[in-house]
């Protein structure tokens, strides 16, 4: 039973790059937060930092209230699941499960029994004795997991430790891991840069970008309501589209001179990015209240069997504009569609990229983001 | 990658311990000595001895004998080292492209490596003893007298031969490994391109080995200096007249056999110096794999 | 396909063979030549099959002191195995320790440390023979195995090896470990060692050749039969007799001489080449 509380962390490596400009958070006992970013967003040092493989520069780390900067990682009582598995190669999978406790001096019939029940726990019962090159990736992986659990620690650590399992068992083991997350009731932080995983799997999902936290939040708040331009374009597949508009009286304007109605509060004249979902945008022939409709062109469709993406575009605007359709839809290439953009789905960001509010949205967005 | 252990004190100390306490004792103040040395002059009893300056080098570097040596050293190290490249890739090419059975002649070939310098000097020595040598009777029908205890061109020959019999089997190792580890699917598309197998080798094979070539001249280059000590001490003796007297075995000769202290030094350190710029050379060329 | 040419390959297959001869005719002669009597050696050019004396001439070279040598060629494969065997062990053991914590640790004067060690890889011993064989007297070191072992242990060949399979392993199996609460020197015994067997085959052959084969160090500071090396031996054995050389001896001496290295090296042949070929990378 752990809580888990970072206070203003820096990390500043000797050769002068800083990875983290203060990272303020704090996980509650027993919850699974996903730290999702793109390479080099400084995910991973968070990690290493909690484990106690890299040192703190500044600000302070507590374990259930307790400063830990300054102690060795066998100290804080935290387990962690390497990308790469870093399993012991000379060792059977019972050794490389067992070298933990050993190492602590546990008592051999105490050691046997947990790892015949962490063996059980994730069905490794008949692999005990193989080496871990007899495994597969996905047994590897588990063996990973075992490793972890068997001491029963206070805090989990992923990281990213399904990067290198094919897709389906990703899929897999994402559920495995969740459910074992919830039935053992660790505390955990699982890095990934794969917004999937992220969603799937957090209880809270912390973003990151250039060694800041962009935002925090539930799976579903994030979504709906991004914080930055960036958190929209990290989460959700297909990405978000983005047109660059400028600010108007009771709206924007698009590029082609169309005006969308909305109350962003933004200066007139004023730079800024409208943000729609692919499946936010839907055909006009709705009778829904629309910031504005647009004409657009269908010039390439993906059908995914469920669904079918159409990649569309506007007259006198040059991205593409992705439209999630249905699968029936008998929409052809060159085809011209007419979509509604819904005013509660559309998302305004300013130069900077920060989130615009919108006035009479703000209570309902408030609330949403506890 | 940062060192993983951050804050042991004591405990990196300990295991450099023994290390450390060798090499200084037995390379660094050996080393610094024969600098030291080369400065001075000592009498015949090795009882007193007076600061020389340069004196000692000034003796060196006006000995005929010393550029002898140096030419010496320079015909036996390039003979050795060509000799005993160009045998290995050759041989080396062939087995790989057999492909089949390359590791059993792997097997035949790579055994003289395990033969001390010395001894393979013996084996060549019997091989051309000008009583009862094999080659050397050989050559008597052929009409070529072969005496290496008075012809110096013949004791050097001789010589250079035991070296590049011994030194081969390694080049043919690293040849070996480095064609096997020549991707096929640069030579299948060049086969497309229609390219016979002498333009393959010479534009795709050759340019791949060329780094593993040049370790392996700088290593040629380094056992010819200084392991075939023991062939030629075996073989000839650095005679007859000096022919086959490398600077490595003019340094035992000067300080053991002539008691010399102070020219043997001057010598070592020479030698040192020569010994240092091609290692440099090497480093240099291992720099982007040498990282700290 | 166009690609094999099997003419290429008979005559490959042919030249290859032959070479293989041509390298084993040196060594196919001593051996016949030691099985023969010195006269029956003198009355003829060096005989290309075995002779009468069968193993007599090994007998009484294993047996007893013979010509100049002053002691039993039993004694000197004894010396020569304590030798090989003390510098192979010796510079695996001491390298084995400095390479953990040149890669493994953070301290003051690491970088120092490292060119320390690895500026020996420059100097062979043959270059600093004089002052290295003063030092070794001033020990009191001349006539003892310490006097032949120490020395020659003194060059970074084996911290060289050991340091680059130090850093082809993953740094996360040591935070793993770090994790899992070991501590360096548990880290070094559990995880490390175990995984650094085959290095250490790779290195025993090479550094074991490397000791049996020396031949000026032995050569100078054994003055005492006792301590003398079975290679160091030939040339007394070369230049013992008045003028005639005792090929019959010096043969089988040479013969034994190589017998140990050549079986290390035929045994081991799978590590011996992956350690030589990974001293180049």
């Amino acid at each position: 039973m752990a809580t888990l509380r970072l206070d203003g962390i820096r990390k500043r490596y000797p050769n002068g790059m800083t990875a983290l400009h203060g990272i303020d958070l704090s996980v509650a006992d027993g919850e699974l937060i996903v730290v999702v970013g793109p390479s080099g967003c400084g995910k991973s040092t968070l990690l290493r930092i909690l484990a106690g493989l890299e040192p703190i520069t500044a600000g302070e780390l507590a374990i259930n209230g307790r400063r830990v900067n300054e102690l060795e990682p066998a100290a804080r009582d935290i387990a962690m699941v390497f990308q790469n598995y870093a399993l012991y190669p000379h060792m059977s999978v019972a050794g490389n499960m067992a070298y933990a406790l050993k190492n602590r001096g546990t008592p051999k019939d105490e050691i046997r029994r947990r790892v015949a029940n962490t063996a059980a726990l994730l069905g490794l019962d008949d692999l005990l004795e193989r080496r871990p090159r007899q495994l597969s990736g996905g047994q590897r992986q588990r063996v990973a997991m075992g490793r972890a659990i068997i001491r029963e620690p206070q805090v989990f650590l992923f990281d990213e430790p399904l990067s290198n399992l094919d897709a389906k068992l990703r899929v897999q083991m994402r559920l495995e891991i969740r459910r074992l997350q919830k039935r053992l009731g660790i505390t955990s932080v699982y890095v990934t840069h794969d917004q999937v995983e992220a969603m799937t799997l957090a209880d809270r999902l912390v973003v990151m970008n250039g060694g800041h936290v962009e935002q925090c939040g539930t799976p579903m708040a994030l979504y709906a309501r991004p914080a930055t331009r960036f958190v929209a374009s990290f989460l959700g597949s297909p990405a978000m589209n983005f047109l660059p508009v400028t600010a108007h009286a009771g709206g924007v304007v698009l590029p082609n001179g169309a005006q969308v109605a909305l109350p962003a509060i933004l200066p007139e004249g004023d730079a800024a990015t409208l943000g729609i979902r692919p499946e936010h945008l839907v055909e006009a022939t709705a009778s829904e209240e629309a910031a504005a409709t647009l004409d657009v062109t269908v010039e390439m469709l993906e059908p995914l069997g469920a669904d079918t993406l159409a990649y569309t575009r506007l007259p006198g605007v040059e991205t593409w504009l992705v439209v999630r359709l249905d699968g029936a839809h008998a929409a052809r290439e060159g085809q011209r569609l007419s979509l509604a953009l819904p005013v509660a789905h559309c998302h305004v960001f300013d130069a900077r990229g920060a989130r615009v509010p919108m006035t009479g949205r703000e209570d309902a967005e408030a609330l949403a983001a506890q | 990658m940062s060192a993983p252990f951050q804050h042991h004190r004591v405990t990196p100390w300990l295991l450099m311990a023994p290390q450390l306490a060798i090499v200084l004792v037995f390379f660094f103040w050996p080393s610094l000595q024969a600098i030291e040395q080369a400065f001075y002059v000592e009498d015949a009893f090795g009882l007193s001895r007076e600061f020389a300056g340069l004196a000692n080098f000034q003796a060196v570097l006006s000995d005929a004998t010393y550029y002898q040596a140096l030419g010496t050293t320079l015909v036996f190290s390039l003979a050795v080292a060509l000799g005993a490249m160009s045998i290995a890739l050759g041989l080396a090419v062939m087995a790989d492209r057999v492909v089949r059975g390359a590791r059993g002649y792997r097997t035949l070939l790579i055994w003289p490596y395990a033969v001390a310098p010395a001894v393979a000097g013996v084996l060549w020595l019997f091989l051309f003893d000008p009583t009862l040598g094999l080659v050397s009777g050989a050559l008597g029908h052929l009409g070529i007298a072969w005496d290496h205890k008075l012809d110096g061109a013949q004791a050097l020959a001789l010589v250079i031969m035991a070296s590049i019999w011994k030194q081969m089997s390694y080049n043919f190792v690293f040849f070996l490994a480095a064609l096997q580890a020549v991707p096929k699917s640069l030579l299948e598309a060049a086969v497309i391109d229609r390219a016979g197998p002498w333009r393959r080798f010479w534009t795709i094979t050759f340019p791949l080995l060329s780094p593993t070539a040049f370790f392996l001249l700088v290593m040629n280059c380094v056992y010819a200096f200084f392991e075939t000590f023991g062939t030629i001490d075996t073989v000839t003796a650095g005679g007859p007249g000096g022919a086959t007297t490398t600077l490595v075995y003019k340094v035992y000769q000067d300080g053991f056999v002539g008691q010399d202290m102070g020219a043997s030094a001057a010598q070592s350190v020479l030698l040192m110096a020569l010994v240092g710029g091609l290692t440099w050379v090497q480093f240099r060329y291992l720099e982007r794999r040498v990282q700290y | 396909m166009r690609y094999r040419r099997p003419g290429l390959d008979w005559l490959s297959h042919g030249l290859l063979g032959l070479c293989c001869l041509l390298f084993g005719l040196p060594v196919w002669l001593a051996v016949t030549a030691s099985t023969h009597t010195l006269g029956d050696l003198y009355s003829q050019t060096a005989p290309l099959g075995f002779g009468d004396a069968g193993l007599d001439n090994y007998r009484e070279l294993l047996g007893g002191a013979v010509g100049g040598l002053g002691t039993d060629v039993t004694t000197l494969l004894v010396n020569s195995t304590l030798m090989a065997l003390g510098i192979a062990v010796g510079k695996i053991a001491i390298s084995v320790l400095a390479a953990y914590a040149i890669v493994f640790f953070a301290f003051p004067l690491r970088r120092l440390c490292f060119w320390l060690i690895f500026i020996t890889l420059m100097l062979p011993v043959e270059v600093r023979i004089l002052p290295t064989f003063e030092v070794v007297a001033d020990l009191g070191l001349l006539d003892s195995y310490a006097g032949l072992i120490l020395p020659l242990i003194a060059s970074a060949t084996a911290t060289f090896l050991m340091r680059q399979f130090y850093l082809t392993v993953p740094p996360e199996l040591v935070e793993a470990a770090r994790i899992d609460g070991a501590g360096p020197w548990r880290f070094l015994r559990d995880i490390l060692l175990p995984l650094s067997k085959t290095n250490f085959a790779a290195l025993f052959v090479i550094m074991f050749l490397y000791g049996w084969n020396q031949y000026l160090w032995p050569l100078l500071i054994t003055n005492d039969a006792d301590y003398l090396t079975i290679v160091v031996s030939l040339k007394r054995l070369l230049t013992s007799a008045d003028g005639l050389v005792p090929w019959h001896y010096v043969t089988a001496t040479a013969v034994l001489a190589m017998l140990p290295p050549i079986g290390v090296i035929l045994l081991m042949q799978r590590y011996f080449v992956k350690g030589l070929v990974d001293s180049e990378k």
